[in-house]
């Protein structure tokens, strides 16, 4: 990541495609922020700030914004990010259960990234899929219906793509 | 009940036929009718937000209960304020607020003027069926002047409206959301414009905190005086807030001709001068102390004594103690009066049209009238000439700015070129070395009194002092003691009293009177329909 962020001419050009399709500058900032955690790989204070300047709203908007969802990549997040869906339908098949499987076996809790940089665990709002609850997505992928034997298994695969250089 | 050409919109308020002009929302309507539906994120000065449903009320057009504070009134609309739905409604929004809240009133600074303490008190159920653990935000500097108790943030983004759309500023946000929402500022940019005190004023509960103002006191044990800000020429209408006779703290009094709910931050901090180990407060002379009593004697021997006298004015004094200086001069022959001015400040303007002014005083307008449109011009000019030439050998001189100072550099020199001088000052300094005599004077938040701002409207001043305790006698008394010892008085008045004299004597204020100024003064220009600027300021 360069020390000052700043868009590729091609981001520019799809951030400019972004302002012609909404009413207001403001509205624009959620696609913004998606091709800026593309861009830079994380949402860090520099980002932020640069993603503010460039729509020119105040720093602490764009902040409101990142934080109010859980589904932007914050700096400092591991290279899998597991966010396991915890609102109620979820919740009433085993959320937290997951969430203390994962715990359990990575040694951290939920909004902590374990010490090797590779897991982050962040218990999240409904990601939309009820209906094989209980859920979580991992960085841009879902896991449905899961078994704890599921999260085991996947802890597994991505510590051994991991060790392999395989992307998450 | 037709207002000139308004069209008015017919409803029903509680089974009662009203009426108000179309337009208005639900409850600033029903609130004309007296009726108060209860709010936590509305404000009369920001957008609406409708974000706390604390406002529910049932209405003929919804199957559910609707928010008052944002939904309009319209011809055949019927709202009921007190039905079960209402209250029931009210009773769940209350419970809901309470959750995660500490409930810490007895160490939170807010409480006695708590929003959600009133509301919990008059809507709320009287007890929680809520046994989980409640959850822990943030409590952290926010700027160099508040911190924010986020385990008391209802989330109500009136702060947060506030930084966006009157200073204009943004430094405010809500960060993350549900339960674990609070607010917070971006890494690294704090809270700090001109305007900011104002978020803690109108946070509902005690989240945002004055750092100034914590633990410092309990707010019903405090008194409280309708006031005018000195601070600059705007003359912010201000609520002054004191324990003993020492003000603790200053707000904001809605008056939308002039300061609408807000008022700066230069103005609410700057009295703090006033118990600085510099403040004037006992009279001497030359070589010794004097008795307050004996202080007056001794001015009013060296005034009637006095030959080739100048007077000094500045424009913190008030139009009562103007018009005193006024009648002291006028009795004297020859004698000269010029004005002394503190150097300009910053003016500020915000997106609201808020401004603070340049002018770093109340009422040069005020003496302006008095003394003529040139006293603190070619008036002081002549003054400062005189004195240079020694054409002086009384000067009587009054400087009421917080400045140790003095009226500063041209006329500390020129001063000791008098050969008696007699000066008022709030504040000591090396400058009074070698008075003659050297009396305390009233700082602005300390004056009973008008004055008239940089837009030509005549306010009244309260003095902060506990009667009967003052902590020295004020130029407004003094000046008609020394008047009387010179026989040009035959009994001291009220400051109201000695503006009925102004008033006899010039024109520009004959149309005024104390009490006709009101809470909110008036343009001494034009008498105008009383003002009303009750409505609290929270
Ligand atoms: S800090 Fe106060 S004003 Fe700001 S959102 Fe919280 S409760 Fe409302
Ligand atoms: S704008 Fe002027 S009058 Fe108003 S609070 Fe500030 S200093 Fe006082
Ligand atoms: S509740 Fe988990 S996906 Fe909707
Ligand atoms: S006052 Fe109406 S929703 Fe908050």
């Amino acid at each position: 990541m360069a020390q000052t962020p700043s868009f590729s001419r091609e981001a520019m050009k799809q951030y400019k495609w972004f302002l012609s399709r909404y009413p207001t500058r403001r509205a624009a900032l959620l696609p913004t922020l998606r091709l800026a955690e593309q861009q830079f790989g994380e949402l860090g204070v520099a980002e932020m700030r640069y993603v503010a300047d460039l729509m020119k709203i105040s720093p602490a908007a764009v902040f409101g914004v990142v934080t109010f969802y859980t589904h932007y990549r914050r700096a400092g997040t591991g290279k899998f990010h597991l966010q396991v869906c915890s609102t109620l339908s979820c919740a009433l098949r085993g959320s937290e259960d997951v969430v203390t499987r994962i715990s359990e076996r990575l040694g951290i809790s939920p909004g902590e990234t374990s010490e090797c940089g590779l897991f982050s665990l962040s218990k999240v709002e409904c990601l939309g899929s009820c209906d094989t609850a209980p859920m979580l997505q991992c960085n841009d992928d879902y896991h449905e219906g899961l078994t704890l034997e599921d999260v085991d298994q996947l802890i597994e695969q991505l510590r051994s793509e991991a060790s392999q250089g395989v992307n998450g | 009940m037709a207002r000139g050409d308004t069209p008015m919109t017919r409803w029903l308020l509680n089974g009662q036929e009203v009426e108000n002009p179309t337009g208005m929302t639900i409850m600033e309507a029903a609130r004309e009718h007296g009726v108060d539906i209860p709010d936590f994120c509305y404000h009369p000065g920001l957008s609406i937000a409708g974000n706390c449903r604390i406002c529910m009320v049932e209405s003929n057009r919804s199957p559910k209960p609707i928010i008052a504070c944002s939904e309009r009134i319209a011809d055949g609309l019927e709202i009921k304020t007190d039905s079960d739905v209402a209250v029931e409604a009210r009773n769940s929004v209350m419970e809901f607020q309470l959750i995660n809240h500490p409930l810490d009133c007895p160490v939170c600074d807010k409480s006695g003027e708590c929003i959600l303490q009133d509301h919990s008190y008059t809507h709320g159920p009287d007890r929680s069926r809520f046994v989980e653990d409640k959850n822990i935000r943030h409590t952290k500097e926010l700027g160099p002047t508040i911190s924010i108790w986020g385990n008391r943030c209802i989330v109500c983004t009136r702060c947060v409206r506030f930084c966006d759309e009157i200073s204009g500023t943004g430094e405010l946000c809500v960060v993350e959301r549900g339960d674990r929402a609070v607010v917070d500022v971006f890494p690294g940019i704090p809270i700090d414009n001109a305007m900011a005190g104002n978020t803690v004023d109108i946070c509902p509960v005690g989240a945002l905190i004055s750092e100034d103002f914590k633990f410092e006191a309990r707010v019903w044990n405090m008194d409280r005086r309708d006031s005018v800000c000195g601070g600059c020429a705007r003359g912010c209408n201000i609520e002054v807030e004191t324990l003993d006779g020492y003000v603790k703290r200053l707000l904001p009094r809605e008056n939308l001709e002039v300061n609408d709910w807000w008022m700066c931050d230069h103005g609410r901090y700057g009295w703090r001068h006033l118990y600085s180990e510099n403040r004037l407060t006992t009279a001497r002379t030359a070589n010794q102390e004097l008795e307050d009593d004996s202080a007056t004697s001794t001015l009013a021997d060296f005034v009637s004594r006095a030959k080739k006298v100048a007077f000094l004015i500045d424009p913190f004094l008030t139009c009562e103690e103007l018009s005193l200086i006024h009648g002291l001069s006028s009795s004297i022959p020859d004698s000269i009066v010029g004005g002394w001015l503190p150097p300009k400040g910053t003016a500020e303007q915000f997106p609201s049209g808020f401004t603070i002014s340049s002018a770093k005083h109340p009422n040069r307008r005020g003496a302006e009238k008095i003394f003529g449109s040139k006293v603190f011009g070619k008036d002081g000019k002549d003054l400062l000439k005189a004195l240079d030439s020694r054409k002086v050998s009384t000067l009587i001189a009054f400087c009421g700015g917080p400045a140790e100072e003095g009226p500063g550099s041209s006329w500390s020199e020129a001063i000791r070129k008098a050969r008696k001088r007699i000066v008022f000052s709030v504040m000591d300094g090396d400058w009074l070395k070698g008075a003659s005599l050297v009396v305390p004077a009233t700082a602005p938040l300390e004056k009973e009194g008008t004055w008239i701002n940089e837009d030509g409207r005549l306010q009244r001043a309260r003095s902060c002092w506990k009667p009967g305790d003052e902590p020295f006698c004020p130029e407004l008394v003094r000046l008609q003691q020394v008047q009387m010892a010179c026989e040009i008085r035959t009994r001291c008045l009220s400051a109201a009293g000695v503006f009925r004299e102004l008033a006899e004597n010039i024109k520009a204020f004959s149309q005024h009177s104390h009490s006709d100024l009101g809470d909110g003064g008036l343009p001494l220009s034009r008498r105008r329909a009383r003002v009303d600027s009750k409505g609290g300021t929270r």
